[in-house]
């Protein structure tokens, strides 16, 4: 049982601040993630816990000892470090690098006993890097080159484990082998790790604990459901993110969003009739396109409903799994007369939704052009017993248009767009 | 002629090396090691062998016998087994007081550059390092220069003027690149090399300036130093004078050989593996500028064994330090006595300067190593 405290440290190299007032401890058996944009000090916090940029203030304890006034020796008796690459001048064998792991543990004129030998096979065996023992290192892929690496970092047998994105030269396969097995020796030999990570999902399920770095200062530290939040990410990152924990793996599940490459905005208001994850895409390619959206009406919890919510795009909701109610569709209608187009995606249509066409009509009505997003047969996704067909049917006929692709539909809104800016600019003579 | 017999040598036990990796029930690491003694046996045989044919080649002809009976005399217990009453006292002058001192000279020169060879592409990590990289041989030459251009050339208790301060002018130089490098606590390597180029550079300016305006009998004497010569260690002062730092040097580099294996990981790995790296780096330049500053005071510059060596031996025996050291060391102590043997046989009185012969032999079998190598061998 061992615990590592991070006593508020500052770190520069040179004159530049890498890191400030760096505070926190970590106890046997805890995975610790950090996450933090290029630059923000994740590197240099690992040196630094590694004994070998020594803080400018503060300093770092391993139990009681702080670790810059123990010898290099001692501390790499217990805190071993896998780098984010190791670059080998010589052709050592694999199992010669991973018996260098040894050293801390033998005298000057030893040679590697029977002992030592064994127990780097057993690391090897850990990271399934026995087979290529007698390779020369430097023959090895880098997946390869990294396990070995790892192994030779387990054959310190360290209490501390410090890993710089251990899995960014690995395949996905080896990326999952080699984190269950940190994560099972974090738990089985109570090994401390504290590994910083540049993908957040894997983060996210491996680590008890993350710390959010940003510009060398400590953004966010707790569990990762506290500390990963969209807001938070988009804090440190500059990124616009759907954050949501996984159907299968239960774990959080970081999603980034491309970042909105126009900014231009546009003048006219579509709405958008959809639901159950068929509006989602097109909310963020209109909003991307500058146009103002709003979209109704969206039952709570449904797909489109989170995906507005992160947009910020306006909706009429209703409650989960309940048919409109007069009320709710009037605020839809309300919401409607504020538009320049209604867009109706390729949605299934049941009872609970029919209404949402009946506002469609309603926008007929009231001349305001409507669009109708086709995507196969509507019979496939009519659950109303053709009544949702019919609808559809009777739109067409009072002038809905109809369009067959998104670049279609973006082709006819940019021509609304361009008709709304010759009209205001001839009831706003300049 | 020698050559032969060393390329033969390597080439077998390379094959040794490479007969044994077939087998699979152990590793390399474990028959590696215990091929170790095998290879040390060897090389001792094959240094032995080449010590005596170097004795036994010059320009006045001794027998083998008798060159034995003139050994043996001289060891105090066993000195009356052998009749040595046939040995002529020529025979014997010669081999006492002219070959053996310059075969000694020679087989300490070849074993301490080779060792600073191996030192410094460990330190540097960097195959292009050898023995001079960090400014020892410009500082010498420039001691070497002043002395020889100034005319101050006198005898001190018996080692004379050019020899200390070729030696001071090596240390002084090592000395001042480390320090210009130096950032706080810390030496960075990349910095000491471009600080050993730098300096260098300066040092041979001056050096050429001084050539510039030497006069032309004195020039031949520069340039004969400067190409690196055995021909006036042929006296016991040189091996007393250079014998004891040598042998510590080599001894103390060899403690640090496991610190040297890990180095080859990066500095910062090193540290986490528990060298202390800083306090290793300076230990290990101060031994490799010490053995090197002693080997140029003798012999002046010889270019090659230094960089060549260690590549040569590394090729058969593997990487790890714990061998390497103690092998290169008697690779370059054979190396230099045959190239030594060779310059003093080939243009018989008038003898070639054995820098040239360890650059016309060493370059072409270096380069053919390296052809025969799997390419990615250096980096």
């Amino acid at each position: 049982m061992v615990v590592l405290t991070i006593d508020g440290i500052d770190c520069s190299y040179g004159s530049i601040k890498v890191l400030e007032n760096i505070q926190f401890a970590i106890e046997s058996g805890e995975f610790l993630g950090i996450l933090g944009p290029n630059g923000s000090g994740k590197t240099t916090l690992l040196r630094s816990i590694s004994r070998v940029l020594k803080p400018k203030k503060g300093t770092i304890f391993i139990g009681d000892a702080d670790i810059y006034k123990l010898k290099p020796l001692e501390v790499a008796k217990q805190l071993a470090v896998v780098p984010q690459d190791t670059p080998i001048t010589f052709d050592f064998t694999a199992l010669e690098v991973v018996l260098m792991g040894r050293n801390p543990h033998m005298p000057r004129f030893r040679m590697e006993s029977r002992e030592d030998l064994d127990i780097a096979k057993n690391s090897m065996d850990l990271t399934d890097t026995w087979q290529f023992a007698d390779r020369p290192i430097t023959e090895l892929s880098g997946g390869e080159k990294q396990r070995v690496i790892i192994a030779r970092a387990l054959t310190q047998e360290p209490q501390i484990l410090l890993l710089d994105e251990p899995t960014t030269h690995l395949d996905i396969c080896n990326q999952l082998e080699i984190m269950d097995l940190l994560k099972q020796l974090c738990t089985t030999k109570k090994l401390l790790i504290i590994a910083v990570f540049h993908d957040f999902n894997l983060a996210a399920r491996y680590c008890d604990s993350i710390i959010l770095l940003k510009e060398g200062k400590i953004m966010a530290v707790g569990e990762s459901t506290k500390t990963l939040t969209s807001e938070n990410v988009k804090q440190v990152f500059n990124v616009d993110t759907i954050v949501k924990t996984h159907p299968v793996t239960g774990t959080l599940h970081v999603i980034p969003i491309s970042r909105p490459q126009n900014q231009h905005h546009k003048s006219i208001l579509v709405h958008l009739i959809c639901g159950g994850g068929t509006g989602s895409s097109l909310m963020k390619i209109l909003t991307d396109e500058g146009y103002t959206v709003t979209a109704g009406v969206l039952h709570l919890l449904d797909t489109d409903h989170e995906t507005a919510q992160m947009l910020k795009i306006l909706t009429t909701n209703e409650a989960p799994f309940s048919p409109i109610t007069d009320e709710t569709h009037t605020a839809n209608l309300g919401m409607i007369n504020k538009t320049d187009a209604v867009i109706i995606a390729p949605i299934q249509f049941g009872e609970g939704n029919l209404r949402n066409l009946e506002a469609a009509e309603k926008a007929l009505e009231k001349r305001i052009p409507t669009i109708i997003l086709e995507d196969g047969p509507i019979k496939e996704r009519d659950f109303t017993k053709g009544k949702a067909t019919k609808y559809l049917m009777k739109l067409k006929n009072s002038g809905a248009i109809t369009v067959q692709s998104i670049s279609e539909l973006l082709q006819f809104l940019d021509t609304l767009e361009e008709n709304y800016n010759k009209d205001s600019n001839h009831r706003n003579p300049p | 002629m020698d050559k032969p017999k060393i390329a033969l040598f390597f080439i077998n036990l390379k094959t040794i090396r490479e007969n044994s990796m077939k087998t699979d029930s152990e590793t390399t690491h474990v028959r590696r090691v215990s091929h170790w003694k095998l290879y040390l046996l060897i090389m001792t045989i094959v240094f032995v062998i080449v010590f005596v044919l170097a004795l036994n080649l010059g320009f006045a002809p001794i027998s083998f016998s008798d060159i034995l009976k003139i050994l043996v005399k001289q060891v105090p217990v066993i000195d009356n087994l052998v009749d040595s009453s046939s040995v002529s006292r020529t025979a014997e002058v010669i081999i006492m007081q002219i070959r053996l001192p310059r075969i000694i000279c020679g087989a300490l020169v070849g074993a301490a550059l080779a060792t600073a060879g191996v030192i410094y592409q460990g330190i540097f990590r960097n195959p292009m390092a050898d023995p001079y990289t960090i400014g020892a041989s410009t500082g010498a030459t420039l001691g070497a220069a002043l002395v020889i251009v100034l005319g101050v050339g006198v005898s001190l208790l018996g080692v004379n003027t050019l020899q200390i301060l070729a030696f001071v002018g090596s240390i002084t130089t090592v000395l001042l690149v480390y320090n210009i490098s130096r950032v706080g606590s810390k030496v960075p390597v990349t910095t000491l090399l471009l600080t050993g180029i730098a300096v260098s550079l300066f040092q041979t300016a001056i050096v050429t300036y001084i050539k510039v305006i030497a006069e032309e009998n004195l020039l031949h004497s520069l340039t004969f130093w400067i190409i690196g010569s055995l021909a006036p260690t042929e006296n016991w002062n040189d091996v007393w004078s250079i014998l004891p730092l040598i042998l510590i040097g080599i001894a103390v580099s060899f403690l640090f050989s496991r610190d040297l294996n890990i180095l080859a990981l990066g500095e910062d790995q090193a540290q986490h593996l528990g060298v202390d790296i800083e306090k290793v780096k300076r230990i290990l330049l101060i031994s490799g500028a010490l053995i090197t500053a002693a080997s140029v005071s003798i012999s002046g510059l010889i270019v090659f064994v230094g960089l060549v060596i260690p590549h040569l031996t590394r090729v058969v025996i593997g990487p790890d330090h714990r061998i390497l050291l103690p092998t290169s060391a008697i690779v370059g102590a054979s190396f230099l006595m045959i190239c030594d043997a060779v310059a003093r046989v080939t243009m018989g009185s008038g003898e070639a300067p054995v820098g040239i012969i360890t650059a016309l032999s060493g370059a072409p079998f270096f380069i053919y190593l390296l052809r025969r190598r799997r390419k990615g061998y250096l980096m």
